[in-house]
């Protein structure tokens, strides 16, 4: 029995030795005969370890169909670094990177970078391709490494780029959304930086609970807009052709929904593509359209109708005698022709653009009620899911001065930005009430749930009779002055209102030849899908916004009624029957 | 000595190195899934990242072409608006069997 186990002793101890020999073999080669290879491949090594690249939640435009589509995801590729220690033929390596790359050194930089023998890590290019990036590891150049690398990608490039934002290092070391939803939504998109080996353990061991139901999943998502790509390329589109056309300083344009709020399109020209930071003008990463505040003439003319019509100071039928001019506080003040018009009624003031008409209506009001009004409509911010919104410019409606009051009512010496101009708007389209204008419908949560995000907080600034009232004078508007009437549409009611507005001089006056052009506008009429606001600022050799911006409105709305298949909602027979129509 | 049948047949020290190995076997095998579920989800997280980057180039694609089509002048490439639409009323499913 004991020879026995002395012998199965035996026999595993020669095992072991066995096993150890074999070890100390494997290790000799390994070290030895084979080392260089090896250490010529960990300086080549392409695969680093996934748990430091970047990662980062998506930003998804929503196509009329539901469909999502990507406004900003993540790309991986690769990163090209030297060891100036083992490098061997700088300019054989730089004639190989060079054109893999637009990050990549320049010549000289490229140069130095590889005489510097005290260091070993160089990153010398960036954002290379796949293809490039694993066809670069395959020549095994002594001293390059290619290493994995993850970026923020835009496939839309310039689309919605001001809106949608841009990630980039600020003080410190750590990428995070610096403008647009990459800043507003910031803390959804960002992931934390904890490896699932350090989390697992560390939650193993001291909280079961959150590894169960992690906390991160709550919050941690992709943000889901309404933006629709076709119509936000549509706009953008036509507000580059505006402003290329009139040399303008820059235009701008929102579509949204007013009955939720919902922001289908937003665009300004000019614009940048985020995938290309390095050549962009830093001003250009702004959002004008809520962080610019402008005066935007006669579209805040409805605004003052309908406040008249709601406080019932006036109604559709009432009419005043209009004298082409008249003087308030010794500054003289007239309408855009100087042509006096008599005794006429409220929907000329629409229709012809009349500033004596709203003019009379703020003095109908009274400055108390019409500040109120336009404190409501105007003054406070939107709520827009932007950041940096700009305060309105409204002090003329604090001071006791009628004019003032008067050259507000049809948009000068007040300044809002264009989303505070479109949420206002908003209310003749919505039945008298305001909404939230806003990008984001929902966040996606890492668990795949979509949890809708709440823009329900509404305001009622006009009766829905106030609303309808103005909204028919502004149809009429359509229908008989637009292009001469040659911008009616049969079957379909359309809503607007041209506006032009001088400049101001910075010395407290305003140009005589200088303006900023709007156009604000929704259709149907009565129950409409979509408001539009387009402008553009100082554009050069035209005067008027019905110029400038009455083509580019006019195809935004035929296109709108054709991708979303709008139902006509006059001038088609109910019965059996038919109509045609002429096409613009 | 009697031994009951019912009576436990190892001591307790046995017992106790028989629990502390069995505790040691399950520990070795509770890392050996840890590590293997976090490898996998490192792996399938890649994979899922790498499949949206792909996803990234097509949708490039798609916007670029939407924004091709957008910026066509039709009128220059020979074709020609249609000079009037014709709207009907609906009929009814019923009445058009």
């Amino acid at each position: 029995m004991r020879a026995q186990f002395r012998t199965r002793i035996r026999i595993v101890l020669v095992g072991i030795v066995l096993v150890a020999v074999l070890i100390v073999v494997r290790l000799y080669f390994i070290q030895i005969v084979y080392g260089q290879d090896y250490s010529d491949k960990a300086d080549r090594q392409f695969a680093s370890g996934s748990s430091g690249l970047f990662d980062r939640g998506s930003i998804y435009f929503t196509r009329k169909d539901g469909t999502l589509i990507s406004a900003a995801t993540l790309v991986t590729g690769f990163l090209v670094a030297i060891n100036p220690q083992t490098l061997r033929d700088p300019e054989g390596v730089y004639r190989e990177i060079a054109p893999l790359s637009s990050t990549t050194l320049s010549h000289d930089a490229f140069l130095a970078a590889a005489k510097k023998k005290g260091q070993v890590y160089i990153e010398v290019a960036h954002r290379l391709s796949a293809e490039d990036g694993q066809a670069l590891a395959a020549k095994e150049l002594p001293g390059v490494q290619v290493l994995k690398q993850r970026w923020r990608y835009y496939p839309g490039g310039t689309l919605a780029s001001q809106s949608i934002g841009i990630v980039s290092y600020g003080s410190g070391d750590t990428l995070s959304g610096r403008t647009g939803l990459e800043k507003v939504y910031d803390e959804t998109l960002s992931r934390s930086g904890d490896s699932l080996y350090k989390n697992f353990f560390a939650q193993l061991f001291s909280n079961i609970g959150d590894l169960l139901v992690n906390s991160r999943d709550a919050h941690e998502g992709d943000i889901i807009t309404t933006i629709e790509p076709e119509v936000q390329t549509r706009l953008a589109d036509n507000l580059a052709k505006v402003n290329q056309k009139y040399s303008s300083k820059e235009s701008g344009g929102i579509i949204m929904d007013p009955a939720t709020g919902a922001i289908i399109a937003i665009a300004s020209f000019p614009t940048y593509d985020a995938n290309h930071l390095k050549s962009v003008n830093p001003a250009l990463l702004n959002n004008p359209l809520v962080e610019r505040v402008h005066e935007f003439g006669s579209i805040v003319k409805p605004l003052t109708m309908a406040s008249g019509l709601d406080a019932g100071v006036i109604t559709p039928q009432s009419t005043y005698n209009d004298t082409g001019c008249i003087t308030v506080n010794k500054a003289t003040i007239c309408n855009w022709d100087l042509k006096a018009r008599g005794v006429i009624p409220m929907k000329e003031v629409i229709m012809q653009s009349l500033n004596m008409g709203v003019a009379w209506i703020a003095g109908q009001l009274g400055q108390e009620q019409f500040r109120t009004y336009f404190t409501k409509l105007l003054s406070e911010k939107t709520g827009v899911d932007l950041p940096s919104e700009g305060r309105s410019l409204m002090s003329n409606l604090q001071k006791p001065q009628q004019i003032g009051y008067s050259t507000a009512s049809f948009g000068q010496g007040i300044a809002v930005n264009a989303v505070q101009m479109i949420r206002a708007e908003g209310a003749l389209a919505n039945g008298g009430v305001m909404v939230v204008p806003h990008l984001a419908r929902a966040v996606r949560l890492n668990t795949g749930i979509e949890r809708p995000i709440d823009w329900d907080k509404k305001v009622r600034v006009f009766s829905p009779e106030a609303a309808r009232a103005t909204a028919a004078m502004m149809t009429e508007m359509v229908d008989v002055k637009l292009d001469n009437g040659k911008a009616k549409i049969p079957t379909m009611s359309v809503a607007a209102k041209t506006g032009t507005a001088q400049l101001t001089d910075g010395e407290g006056g305003y140009y005589k030849d200088r303006y900023f052009h709007s156009f604000v506008g929704f259709f149907p009429s009565y129950a409409p899908r979509f408001i539009i606001l387009l402008y553009t600022n100082d554009p050069r050799g035209v005067q008027y916004a019905s110029e400038t911006l009455d083509q580019s409105f006019l195809d935004l709305v035929h296109f709108l009624i054709e991708y979303y298949e709008v139902p006509p909602d006059r001038g088609v027979p109910t019965q059996a029957g038919a109509v045609t129509t002429p096409t613009p | 000595m009697y031994k009951h049948p019912l009576m436990f047949k190892y001591s307790a020290v046995a017992l106790g190195y028989g629990m502390v190995a069995t505790l040691a076997v399950i520990y070795i095998g509770l890392i050996a899934v840890v590590v293997s579920y976090a490898a996998l989800t490192v792996e399938y997280s890649q994979s899922v990242r790498n499949d949206e980057a792909a996803v990234a180039q097509l949708e490039a694609r798609y916007l670029a072409t939407v924004s091709k089509i957008t910026k066509t002048d039709y009128a220059s490439a020979g074709y020609a608006k249609p000079v009037a639409k014709t709207f009907v009323a609906t009929q009814s499913a019923t009445a058009l069997r």
